[in-house]
């Protein structure tokens, strides 16, 4: 008897706790569908279209957005500039993260040193953007000051203002911000690496660096891949960093296409060109996620 | 016996060196803006430049902060990011707890789709959020920006949650069933209890996100009085006669609040981070 009412028991609350867990995942699916998915729809919808800033209404052009940005000659400039921004701040950001993780790594009490080095992680980009600006200042900026006294830089000239230089600021700048989070992910890789294999291969007599190049980096490899997609993604569309700092110049060599996004839809009021950009570099970006996630969602999860 | 001392030293030489070189270019930029901020104009102006003010003052501070646009920003800021973190942990805590421990059809869709969600720039929202905002009608209220706020939040904030749910042993939920508890009661009284550290720091996390955020802020507010303090802040950089010892003072302002707090919930941070991304 007691036993049957337990299972009776059991069963409702399986039902019971289906309906729970459906109810819980409405908020999440509403806003996804209305201010994610829908938007998504929209810019692509947009970019097929007339649409000014201010214009609430449009016609469709068909791909005149596509052609106009095709034969736009600084389009390719500025694919190439981005191409540039992307591939040394990737490859800038993550040999950092991991250099730094392995020097964590090495001692137990790296845990003060660690929250200390993650802390570029939530600087407010405005206020890095404004120091900044600040040390490469011509007239008083310390940067400017240490690169003439080292015969880098003309007397009173600020490197934001040299086309090749204010890109490597840029990107330097870049590094700096969004190392910690390759560093945590290579920390917690390195972490979970079996400390046996590294008694064994002390036992073998293996030097530094056979053991690094055996043991360490062969564990490291997933976690690179999944790490450079993700960082190849945020880097190719961030915006505020460079728009802040340089505002795509001078003379057009920091303009990435982010901010040409920018310009054509809040320079030149040009909303449905300015989608065309945004759906041409966010199909690339999509071959990118859709591969990310299936990495990320096939290991359980 | 003696060389493996001697070899001790040696690492141990390289390694603080190493530290000492990696703190330096890390605290390089936030100490020179905190230092620049306590000297007075003579000091700041001064070439060749000298690391450490010799007649500290709080003036700039004094100036920025009688300002009342700028404590305006402040409030702006701290009203829509502790809305957008408000809004952000209820949406997230329901729908992580549902995608940790249940199972049903379309839920590796919906896990897909916040990863992608997580993945999306907010470069790439900006257009079609400032249109569906504007024929909204929210383009003057702080609800367009907090909306837009937590397009990019909560994606983050479900991904960070999920493990701390899945971390709950399958135990105690099986031990509360056989007493007869319904599943709401579980999940009030076992499940949030035991998350709370991990939803308060996810939320925080929020908060932060939303504080620094300056593409969709500026783009989302028209209004003035309602601009949030990064986007006050770009402006400041943007006028012809810039100010620099105001602007150190109100950076300084602007980020020691968010590093004092993040440090507070770092460790959780960490570990629902690690957890959610080191299994790639």
């Amino acid at each position: 008897m007691e036993r049957a009412r337990l299972m009776g028991h059991k069963r409702d609350y399986h039902t019971q706790r289906q309906l729970l867990g459906i109810i819980f995942i409405i908020p999440t699916v509403l806003f996804l569908l209305v201010f994610v998915i829908y938007p998504v729809i929209y810019n692509v919808i947009l970019s097929f279209t007339d649409a000014r800033l201010m214009k609430p209404d449009f016609s469709f052009i068909a791909f005149d957005n596509y052609k106009k940005l095709f034969s736009n000659m600084r389009f390719l400039k500025y694919v190439k500039n981005t191409l540039i921004w992307t591939f040394f701040s990737v490859i800038g950001q993550l040999l950092l993260g991991l250099s730094i993780a392995l020097l964590i790594n090495k001692k137990k009490s790296g845990t003060g040193l660690r929250s200390f080095l993650l802390i570029p992680y939530v600087v407010p980009a405005v206020a890095l953007a404004l120091v900044t600006k600040w040390v490469t200042n011509g007239d008083y900026g310390i940067v400017s000051w240490w690169l003439n006294s080292l015969g880098l830089l003309e007397y009173r000239q600020s490197p934001l203002a040299v086309p090749g230089s204010a890109m490597a600021v840029l990107i330097i700048v870049n590094i700096w911000r969004s190392y910690p989070f390759p560093m945590l992910i290579y920390w917690a890789t390195l972490k979970g690496i079996d400390k046996e294999l590294y008694d064994a291969a002390n036992v073998d007599g293996a030097g530094t660096f056979q053991t690094f190049w055996n043991i360490t980096l062969p564990h490291l490899k997933n976690t690179t891949i999944v790490l450079a997609i993700l960082r190849i993604v945020w880097t190719a569309t961030y915006f505020d960093l460079i728009w802040l700092i340089t505002g795509g110049g001078p003379a057009g060599t920091t303009t990435h296409l982010p901010i040409m996004i920018y310009q054509a839809s809040f320079g030149t009021f040009q909303t449905g060109y300015a989608s065309s950009i945004s759906v041409v570099l966010g199909l690339f970006l999509f071959i990118c996620v859709v591969f990310y996630v299936k990495k990320t969602i096939a290991n359980d999860r | 016996m003696k060389t493996n001392i001697i070899k001790h030293i040696r690492d141990d030489f390289w390694f603080y060196i190493m530290v000492l070189i990696t703190v330096m270019f890390v605290g390089f930029p936030l100490l020179w803006m905190a230092l620049s901020s306590l000297k007075p104009s003579v000091e700041l102006f001064k070439m060749p430049p000298q690391i450490f003010p010799k007649n500290p003052t709080l003036l700039w501070y004094k100036n920025t902060f009688s300002n009342s646009t700028v404590v305006r920003y402040f409030f702006n800021s701290f009203l829509v990011a502790s809305s957008t973190m408000i809004i952000d942990m209820v949406i997230a805590t329901l729908g992580a707890y549902s995608l940790a421990r249940f199972s049903y059809r379309g839920r590796r869709f919906i896990m897909m789709t916040v990863l992608s969600a997580y993945c999306l720039p907010p470069i790439m929202l900006m257009i079609p959020l400032y249109r569906i905002i504007a024929a909204l009608g929210l383009n003057s209220s702080y609800l367009g920006v907090i909306i837009g706020h937590v397009t990019f939040t909560f994606p983050f904030s479900v991904w960070l949650l999920i493990p701390f749910f899945q971390k709950v042993p399958k135990e105690m939920e099986e031990a509360a069933i056989v007493d007869g508890a319904t599943s709401l009661k579980i999940f009030s009284a076992i499940m949030l209890p035991l998350c709370v550290p991990g939803i308060l720091s996810t939320g925080i996390m929020a908060f932060i996100l939303s504080w620094n955020e300056y593409l969709l802020s500026s783009v989302l507010i028209i209004s003035d009085t309602m601009k949030t303090l990064t986007v006050g802040l770009a402006n400041y950089i943007s006028s012809t006669e810039i100010d620099w010892g105001a602007i150190m003072a109100l950076g300084t302002a602007t980020t020691l609040p968010i590093v004092i707090m993040f440090s507070a919930i770092q460790k959780y941070f960490v570990e629902g981070l690690t957890a959610g991304a080191v299994k790639g």
